[in-house]
């Protein structure tokens, strides 16, 4: 479909629905559920961690009836649900749903896209009329019969069909659990008028307030208006028109983004963290980096550094280097050059590292200087060694003790580093 | 709070059972003996792979209406080892697992 930058306004899509957005439902809960069956049909929290300040990451659907939702902490979801039964994620199940479900939806078309750990798009474009020639919604019943049989009965997913990936994710949203819904030019504003602004997926209280002072309430209103309004008053920029083609049917949400950090972050067990215990967290933090970088085949030649605080201050530091670098040692030594730098007013709470400037790795250059080798090539080695037998098999004295405190946890977002998550999990 | 005890002991699985997953047919255990006392599963929660360095190991998430059973089979050794036993207080209270303290 050709992108409709060139044209401001844009009558509603009137071509066929071709994309299926498909979303397993409370997905780390239903995993659990499916994989002990004695916890079904009772409220289940899935959480990073077993302590009373966890987050519950995922609910299954009994506990979100009784108002947990994601994001609350232990205690809170217990006081709405005293019955409520916490479980510890456990990546490589999720893993192994998630390749299962890739494995379904590419057997329909090659035009796969996973959005996330738990949701992904097919794109049927160029196939219906060799390939798929029966009804999409047709497809969407077959799908949720291999989920349940492929992966396991307790399974379900919502599945939307729409003429682009923002409408798909609407009808998908439409009938929670296991819904199935079409949006097309003819029910479109039929559908946008029995929805809130906020039920539109990139619309939160921000987008709301900034809609409605420009008079738009609902979403047959932000459909009605013009791209001139939502580019100039409404959201002041490209997205507003963004917005308006894809309110109407056209994609505009097909980008694929380059990789510009790799990064990660930790919340301190310890409120208050001895010199000792902060710089083997950091150590640690720095190796997971390091690995990343390698997993994705790169080099970085900046870094950062943040530490949140408990008294509620923010620091960071930043520098970028002349040469680049990839080695767990590399990293951990430039990012001590700044937390060597950091203010010690208070206790830290939190820290994160990442790196930028990210380029093809040279690795398999040999280089004219020595050392430049032979850090290569030990770096090379204990990869080997850790992938043989297990990641940290071989490690940094200073990491010791920290890879049993900080737990890889389960990506939201993107789950490029999925892989690189399970060989740890 | 979550019902789990941790074991980690090697297992003898005395009776499979096969299954059709997908388009291929599996195989899944059936009767679990240890110390002496056999447990024989119901149903089949989750069948998952999983790696320890270069070991595939194969996670079967089982139960016998009375607790849900975590059992990993190494595809290098050929062992099965009851990793732990999950959820004893949410099953009918008449009837104690096998494994129950």
């Amino acid at each position: 479909m050709p992108h409709p930058q060139s044209s401001l306004h844009l009558p509603v899509n009137c071509a066929s629905a071709e994309v299926m957005h498909i979303d397993l439902n409370s997905c780390f809960a239903m995993v659990e559920q499916q994989a002990r069956p004695l916890l079904r049909g009772r409220p289940v929290g899935v959480t990073n961690r077993k302590t009373a300040n966890a987050c519950v990451v995922a609910a299954s659907y009994e506990a979100k009836n009784l108002g947990v939702k994601v994001g609350m902490t232990f205690s809170e979801a217990t006081s709405l649900a005293p019955g409520l039964i916490l479980v510890e994620t456990d990546p490589p199940k999720y893993h192994w749903v998630y390749q299962k479900l890739v494995e379904i939806m590419r057997s329909y078309s090659p035009n796969v896209t996973m959005k996330s750990i738990d949701e992904g798009v097919v794109d049927f474009s160029g196939t219906i009329e060799h390939i798929n020639r029966r009804p999409l919604p047709e497809i969407g019943s077959e799908i949720k019969a291999r989920l349940k049989d492929e992966v396991g009965t307790w399974m379900s997913c919502n599945i939307g069909i729409a003429p682009n990936r923002f409408l798909a994710k609407l009808a998908a949203s439409l009938h929670k659990p296991d819904g199935l819904d079409t949006i097309n030019h003819k029910n479109l504003r039929q559908i946008l008028s029995t929805l809130e602004l906020t039920d539109l997926s990139g619309i939160a209280e921000r987008n709301q307030a900034r809609l409605n002072s420009a008079g738009i309430y609902t979403p047959l209103q932000f459909l009605d208006a013009s791209a001139e309004l939502l580019k100039r008053r409404v959201f002041k920029s490209v997205c507003g028109e963004d917005w308006h083609h894809r309110l109407r049917g056209w994609e505009v949400d097909s980008q694929e983004w380059a990789t510009k950090s790799i990064g990660r972050q930790y919340v301190l067990e310890d409120r208050q963290p001895s010199e000792e215990v902060l710089r083997s967290r950091l150590s640690y933090l720095c190796e997971t980096t390091a690995m990343k970088l390698r997993y994705k085949c790169m080099s970085a030649r900046g870094i950062f550094l943040y530490i949140r605080y408990a008294n509620g201050d923010y620091w960071y530091d930043r520098k970028k280097f002349k040469s680049n670098f990839f080695s767990n040692a590399e990293v951990y030594r430039r990012a001590t050059l700044l937390f060597n730098r950091r203010p010690l007013d208070a206790y830290a709470l939190e820290i994160g590292v990442s790196c930028y400037g990210l380029e093809p790795s040279s690795m398999n250059q040999v280089s004219l200087l020595d050392e430049v080798n032979k850090e290569v090539w030990l770096t090379e080695a204990v990869d080997r060694i850790n992938s043989q037998f297990g990641e940290f098999t071989v490690t940094h004295a200073s990491s010791l003790g920290s890879e049993a405190v900080v737990k890889q946890k389960i990506p939201f977002g993107s789950t490029r580093y999925f892989e690189l998550l399970c060989s740890r999990a | 709070m979550e019902d789990i005890v941790t074991l980690n002991k090697d297992v003898s699985i005395v009776a499979y059972y096969f299954h059709n997953r997908g388009s291929l047919l599996k195989c899944f255990p059936k009767k679990m003996e240890y110390e002496g006392k056999s447990v024989t599963f119901t149903k089949t929660g989750l069948r998952h792979p999983t790696k320890k360095g270069n070991r595939m190991i194969h996670v079967f998430d089982m139960t016998d209406g009375q607790a849900d059973y975590r059992l990993e089979f190494d595809a290098e050794s050929l062992s099965w080892t009851l990793v732990s036993i999950a959820d004893m207080h949410y099953a009918t209270p008449s009837i104690k697992p096998a494994f129950a303290s």
